[in-house]
C-alpha cells in the first residue's frame, strides 16, 4: 500500500462495521453507501446489521475555486488563457515577448485576486477569515512561483545573466525595505538613525541590492557629513554594476570588479569605517566579507533572498544554469534542507531548473490545479517541457499540457455556472478534448430553459447533433410528463428525429380521440414545412387544416383535405374510424361537396377497413351517406356534362 | 479536501445499491427491506425523500435509472427472481414542488428468470430502450420496449445460457459503426478450474444473434462487479472487474480479422492494471463520467480511487474509509449557508440547506499528486 496516500473517514458506525460501497454521482462527487456483499447463492435474510440506521454521504471534492471571492480569478485566467492560445495560432514571429506579457497579465490578476483577498480579509469574521488566510498563502506562494518561473523560464535573458531579475523578483516579494525607505527619506528629518529601522533598513536594501537607495539613506544620517559617511557614499557610487548593455565584457567587468573589492577591503582594514560599528558592517558586506555575510545567515529573511543578496556580493555575473548549485549551498548555510517548507521545495526545484519536479510539486498547492493547468500551458508553449525526462522516460510535453487541462477543465464542468469556462479549456485539448465534452455536455443539469437553449448553443458549435438531439428529447419527454403536448412538440422538433417526432403526434391524435379536442391549434397552424419530417406529423397537420377549414365551412375544401388523406396512406390504424365518421358530415352536408370520384375513394378506403371493429356500428352509416352523396354528385355531373355538350 | 453531506436513507436494512441519474440530481437507493426509494435534490443541495414503496418480494439487488430521454424510468432486480421497470407520473395538480405530485408505477414485471435476478442494466441510449438483465442460473436475458411513450411492452429479445452462475454484467456505452453492440458478464462461480469468469458478448448485425467472442481467460476467481469505462474515443475499450483484486482490462478489436459469419472483429484482450491495494476481495467498480477515475469497494471496508496519468498509466489517488469512532462534533460541522450568522434551528431537518461535514483523514502525509 502506498503510504503517501490520505485516507479520509467516512464518520459513521455503520460503515465502518458493514463495509461500504461508493458510486459516482458526477465529475467531482461520490456517494458512499454502508453495505455487505451478498452472494448470489446465499438465502434471503435480514443481515447482521438490520434493523439499522443506514445513511448515504455525498462526498465531494472541496473545490476552492468554486469560492465566490477567487471567481474573477477564474474567469479572468479564462481571458488570459484564450489569448495565450490566440497567439500560438496566429503565428507572431515574435512571439516569446508576447509569451512574457501574458504571464505578466496572469501574475497581476493573481496579485488583484491578493488584494482582494486582503480586504475582505479585514471584514470577514473569524472562521471565514481564517479560510481567506489560507486562500492568502496558497496564492501568495503561487505568485511567488509563477514569477521565478517566469525569470527562468519564460523570459529571454540576455546573456543569461539571471542576477538582475533575481533581484527584482526579491524586491517583488519583499517590499518592506523599499516601503521603509520611502518613509524614511520623504520625513526629511535629521538623525533618522534614531529610527529603530534605520540600519534594519539600509542593511535589508543593500541585501536586495539597491546601492544607490543605501547612498541615500546614508545621507540621511545625522554624521552624514562626518569622514566615514562621505567615504562610504563615495565607495558604494564607484561601485561597478553588471550591465549586459553596458558595452563591456564579463571578463572586464570581473577585472573592474575585483579592483573595487580590493580597493574598498584596504579601506575597511586601514579601520577608516570602524568608529561607525553598522557602516562598517555595510562596507564588510559590500566586499563579500564571510565573516560578515556569517552574522547575516542568521537573519529573518528566507534562504532566496539570502541567495540573491549573497550572489549580487560575491557572484554578480552568476548565469541561470549555476543557479541551483548556488541554492543548494545557500540552503546549507542558513540552515539545512530540514526547515524546507513546500514553497522553498518548489523555488529550489525551479532553480535547479527541474521543470518536471516543480510540476510535480505545484499539483499540491490545493487550488485545485488551476496554477499546474495555466503554467504548464504556458510552459509548454514556451517550448519549455521538450526533451524532458521523468523517472527516465521521456515527457511528452503535449500529452502532460492536456491531462492537466482536462482535469481542470473536467472540473470547471462540474460547477452550475463555470460550466462554459470549463468548455473553453476542453476545446484547447487536441486529443480528447472533445470527446470529453461530448461526455460531460449533455450531462449538464437542465435547469431552465434559458440554460437548455445556452447548452444546445455549445453543442452546436461543436457540431454534435447527436447531443442537441438527446436534449431536445429530454425536454420533451419532461413536457410530456408534465402534460404540456404542445411543449413536447415544440422541442420534439428540434430534435429533428422522424420517429420521435411521430410518437408525440401520436399523442395529439390519440389525445383527440379520447375528448375530441385538438390541443395547441396555434402550433398546428404555423407547423409549415416542418411537418415534413414525419409522416404522422404530416397527417397531423393536415387533419387540423381539415378541423380549420370545416370551422370555417369551406365544406369543399375540407372535404378535399380529408378525401385526399383518405387516399394518403398516411393514416395511422387506429385513426381510421375517426377520420372515415368525419366523412358523414360532410357527405350529408347541405350542399354536395364530394365529386363521384372521391365518394368512390372513400368507398373503397371503407371497404379495406370494414375489418375493424370500432368501425361496426358505424360503418352502415357511412354506407348510407355514400350511397345518398354518390346518386347527388352522379346526377349533378351528369347535368353538368349535358350543359357542356 | 473532501466534504459529506449525510442522508439518512430510512431504510430497514443494509442499501445494496445506490444509483444517480443522468444529471446526478435524483438519487435511487434499494435494500434487503425490499423497499426502493427516490430522492431528490434540491436547489440548495439537499436531499429529500420523494418516493418510497415496497417494489419487490425480496431483497432488491440492484437499481439502475434509463436514460432521461425516455422519460422518468427505473429498472430494479430482485432475490424474488424478477426484474421491474418503473416510471414516474406526475399528478395533474401542482402539489408542493414545481414537479406536482408523483408516484412511480410498475410498467412490467419480467419474470422469465427462475432463480434471483442478480443485475439489471438499461442499453446504450442510442439502442432505444433496452434492458439486460443476469440471474443466478446462469442466463442473460435482453429486453427491448418497442415503443418507448409505452413501457408496459417488453419484449423478450434473446435469451443466452451463460453455464456459470452471472453476478453482473455491463454494456459497453462506446457505440460507433466500428464497435457492434458489447455486453460483458462476471459470474461469482467459484470454482476456480471452471476457467475464466468474465464473459464478452457481441451483438452480431448479420446473424441477429448475440455471440459469445471471448472469455477473459486472466480473472478465474469470483467477479462480483464489472464495468466499462466511458469511451473518449480511443479505438480500444477499458472494462473495470472487481474480483479479488481490483483489473482493468483493456480490449482492443483487431482490424481486418472479421468471423466471416458474423462480421464480429476478434479482440486483443491484455491487462492495462491491476490493484491488490484493498488485500481482500473487491465487489464493487465503478468509473466517474468521463472515465478517469475508477473507485473500488472492497472487504477492507474502503473506498479505493485509482487515476489514470497522463501516460496511460494507472495509480491510487485516494481512500475513503468508514469509522464512527471519532464522529466530528458540531464544531467540525460546517454549513454551506452564508446565513451560519444567524440563529439557526438546532433540528438539522428543517433546514432546507445542504449541510457538510469536513471529512477528516487518519494519515498526515502529503497527499499524492493526481498525476
Amino acid at each position: 500500500m502506498d503510504a503517501t496516500l490520505k485516507t479520509f473517514i467516512i464518520p459513521n458506525e455503520l460503515c465502518r462495521r458493514a463495509g461500504i460501497v461508493g458510486t459516482w454521482v458526477r465529475v467531482n462527487e461520490l456517494g458512499v453507501f454502508p453495505s455487505q456483499h451478498i452472494k448470489t447463492t446465499n438465502s434471503d435474510s435480514v443481515s447482521l446489521y438490520g434493523p439499522s440506521d443506514a445513511s448515504v454521504f455525498n462526498v465531494r471534492q472541496q473545490v476552492v475555486l468554486f469560492e465566490p471571492i477567487l471567481r474573477k480569478l477564474v474567469n479572468e485566467a479564462n481571458g488570459i488563457f484564450l489569448s495565450v492560445q490566440e497567439l500560438m495560432g496566429s503565428n507572431v514571429p515574435d512571439y516569446k515577448s508576447e509569451l512574457l506579457k501574458l504571464s505578466r497579465q496572469y501574475r497581476s490578476i493573481i496579485r488583484a485576486c491578493l488584494e482582494n483577498l486582503q480586504e475582505e480579509t479585514v471584514r470577514a469574521k473569524a472562521t471565514y477569515k481564517e479560510e481567506l488566510q489560507n486562500y492568502i498563502t496558497i496564492f501568495y506562494s503561487v505568485e511567488c512561483i509563477w514569477h521565478l518561473c517566469e525569470i527562468l523560464f519564460v523570459e529571454n535573458i540576455p546573456g543569461g545573466i539571471v542576477l538582475p531579475h533575481l533581484l527584482e523578483w526579491v524586491r517583488f516579494h519583499f517590499p518592506k525595505y523599499e516601503r521603509n525607505a520611502a518613509s524614511l527619506l520623504r520625513e526629511d528629518v535629521i538623525g533618522a538613525e534614531l529610527q529603530p529601522c534605520y540600519w534594519e533598513t539600509v542593511i535589508g536594501s543593500l541585501m536586495q541590492g539597491r546601492i544607490e537607495l543605501v547612498q541615500a539613506l546614508l545621507e540621511v544620517h545625522s554624521s552624514a557629513d562626518g569622514k566615514p559617511f562621505q567615504l562610504a557614499i563615495q565607495t558604494l557610487r564607484t561601485m561597478p554594476l553588471y550591465n549586459i548593455y553596458g558595452g563591456i565584457s564579463v571578463s572586464e567587468f570581473n577585472l573592474k570588479w575585483k579592483h573595487w573589492v580590493l580597493d574598498t577591503q584596504s579601506k575597511i582594514e586601514a579601520k577608516m569605517f570602524s568608529s561607525e560599528r553598522h557602516l562598517n558592517l555595510v562596507m564588510r558586506l559590500a566586499v563579500g566579507d564571510e565573516v560578515a555575510w556569517g552574522e547575516m545567515q542568521t537573519h529573518r529573511e528566507p534562504w532566496y533572498a539570502f541567495l540573491a543578496a549573497s550572489l549580487f556580493f560575491k557572484e554578480p555575473t552568476v548565469k541561470a544554469f549555476e543557479l541551483g548549485q548556488f541554492a543548494r549551498q545557500c540552503i546549507a548555510k542558513v540552515g539545512g534542507a530540514v526547515k524546507m517548507r513546500h514553497l522553498d521545495q518548489v523555488l529550489l526545484a525551479s532553480m535547479e531548473l527541474d521543470i518536471i519536479q516543480v510540476i510535480k510539486e505545484i499539483q499540491q498547492m490545493s487550488e485545485n490545479g488551476w496554477f499546474v493547468s495555466h503554467l504548464v500551458d504556458l510552459l509548454y508553449h514556451a517550448g519549455r517541457l521538450e526533451g524532458l525526462y521523468s523517472d527516465e522516460t521521456k515527457v511528452i510535453g503535449s500529452r502532460l499540457r492536456e491531462s492537466f487541462l482536462l482535469d481542470y477543465g473536467t472540473l470547471l464542468m462540474g460547477h452550475h455556472s463555470l460550466w462554459q469556462v470549463g468548455l473553453n479549456y476542453l476545446d484547447h485539448c487536441p486529443t480528447e478534448g472533445l470527446s470529453t465534452i461530448e461526455l460531460l455536455l449533455p450531462a449538464l443539469p437542465l435547469k431552465s430553459e434559458a440554460r437548455t437553449q445556452k447548452i444546445i448553443r455549445e453543442a452546436h458549435k461543436r457540431d454534435m447533433p447527436q447531443i442537441v438531439q438527446s436534449i431536445c428529447k429530454v425536454h420533451t419527454m419532461d413536457s410530456i410528463s408534465k402534460g404540456r403536448l404542445g411543449n413536447a412538440l415544440t422541442w420534439g422538433l428540434k430534435s429533428q428525429d422522424g420517429g420521435f417526432t411521430s410518437l408525440i403526434a401520436d399523442k395529439f391524435l390519440r389525445k383527440y380521440k379520447e375528448t375530441g379536442v385538438l390541443l395547441n391549434e396555434d402550433l398546428l397552424d404555423n407547423l409549415g414545412s416542418s411537418m415534413l419530417i414525419s409522416d404522422r406529423l404530416i397527417f397531423l397537420g393536415k387533419y387540423f387544416e381539415f378541423h380549420k377549414e370545416y370551422r370555417l365551412k369551406n365544406y369543399k375544401e375540407a372535404a378535399n383535405i380529408l378525401i385526399s388523406l383518405l387516399a394518403s396512406k398516411l393514416t395511422p390504424r387506429y385513426f381510421w374510424d375517426t377520420l372515415l365518421c368525419d366523412a358523414i358530415n360532410l357527405l350529408e352536408n347541405n350542399v354536395m361537396v364530394i365529386s363521384s370520384t372521391d365518394t368512390y375513394t372513400l368507398l373503397h378506403s371503407l371497404e379495406e377497413k370494414c375489418e375493424l371493429p370500432e368501425l361496426k356500428d358505424k360503418i352502415d352509416l357511412i354506407r348510407l351517406g355514400a350511397a345518398r352523396n354518390l346518386s347527388r354528385a352522379l346526377l349533378y355531373e351528369m347535368q353538368l356534362d349535358k350543359k357542356y355538350t | 479536501m473532501f466534504e459529506a453531506q449525510e442522508v439518512n436513507a430510512e431504510h430497514k436494512d443494509l442499501i445494496h445499491d445506490v444509483a444517480y441519474d443522468f444529471y446526478g440530481e435524483r438519487m435511487a437507493t434499494c435494500s434487503s427491506d425490499q423497499y426502493v426509494k427516490v430522492w431528490d435534490q434540491n436547489s440548495e443541495g439537499k436531499w429529500n425523500l420523494t418516493s418510497s414503496w415496497k417494489a419487490h418480494s425480496g431483497s432488491v439487488w440492484k437499481v439502475t435509472w434509463a436514460h432521461p430521454e425516455f422519460g422518468q424510468v427505473l429498472a430494479t432486480c430482485s432475490f424474488d427472481r424478477t426484474a421491474a421497470v418503473w416510471e414516474e407520473l406526475v399528478g395533474e395538480t401542482p402539489g408542493p414542488g414545481e414537479r406536482g405530485t408523483r408516484h412511480w408505477v410498475r410498467r412490467t414485471n419480467l419474470v422469465d428468470s427462475r432463480t434471483s435476478v442478480t443485475d439489471v442494466k438499461f442499453g446504450p441510449r442510442t439502442q432505444g430502450l433496452q434492458l439486460a438483465t443476469c440471474s443466478a442460473d446462469g442466463v442473460i436475458r435482453i429486453y427491448e420496449a418497442p415503443d418507448v411513450m409505452n413501457l408496459s411492452q417488453w419484449t423478450l429479445q434473446h435469451e443466452i445460457q451463460c453455464k456459470l452462475s452471472c453476478s453482473c454484467l455491463t454494456w459497453n456505452p462506446s457505440l460507433s459503426k466500428n464497435h457492434p453492440l458489447m455486453l460483458a458478464v462476471g459470474s461469482d462461480d467459484t470454482n476456480l478450474s471452471a476457467g475464466g469468469k468474465v464473459f464478452i458478448y457481441e451483438y452480431s448485425d448479420n446473424i441477429r444473434r448475440w455471440i459469445k467472442t471471448d472469455t477473459i481467460a486472466s480473472v478465474t476467481d469470483p467477479v462480483h462487479d464489472i464495468a466499462f469505462s466511458p469511451n473518449l474515443g480511443r479505438s480500444f475499450h477499458l472494462l473495470a472487474i472487481a474480483t479479488k483484486d481490483v483489473r482493468i482490462i483493456s480490449l482492443a478489436p483487431i482490424p481486418d480479422n472479421a468471423n466471416t459469419q458474423s462480421g464480429l472483429n476478434k479482440l486483443d484482450i491484455q491487462t492495462a492494471a491491476q490493484f491488490d491495494d484493498h488485500g481482500c476481495m473487491v465487489w464493487r467498480v465503478c468509473w466517474n463520467i468521463t472515465g478517469t477515475i475508477l473507485a473500488s469497494s472492497g472487504d477492507d471496508g474502503c473506498v479505493r480511487m485509482f487515476k489514470m496519468n497522463y501516460i496511460n498509466a494507472w495509480k491510487p489517488v485516494a481512500v475513503l474509509k468508514g469509522d464512527g469512532s471519532h464522529i466530528s462534533n458540531e464544531g467540525h460541522r460546517s454549513s454551506v449557508s452564508s446565513a451560519a450568522s444567524l440563529p439557526t434551528p438546532p433540528m438539522a431537518a428543517v433546514s432546507q440547506t445542504a449541510r457538510y461535514i469536513k471529512l477528516g483523514t487518519i494519515s498526515q502525509s502529503r497527499e499524492a499528486p493526481w498525476h
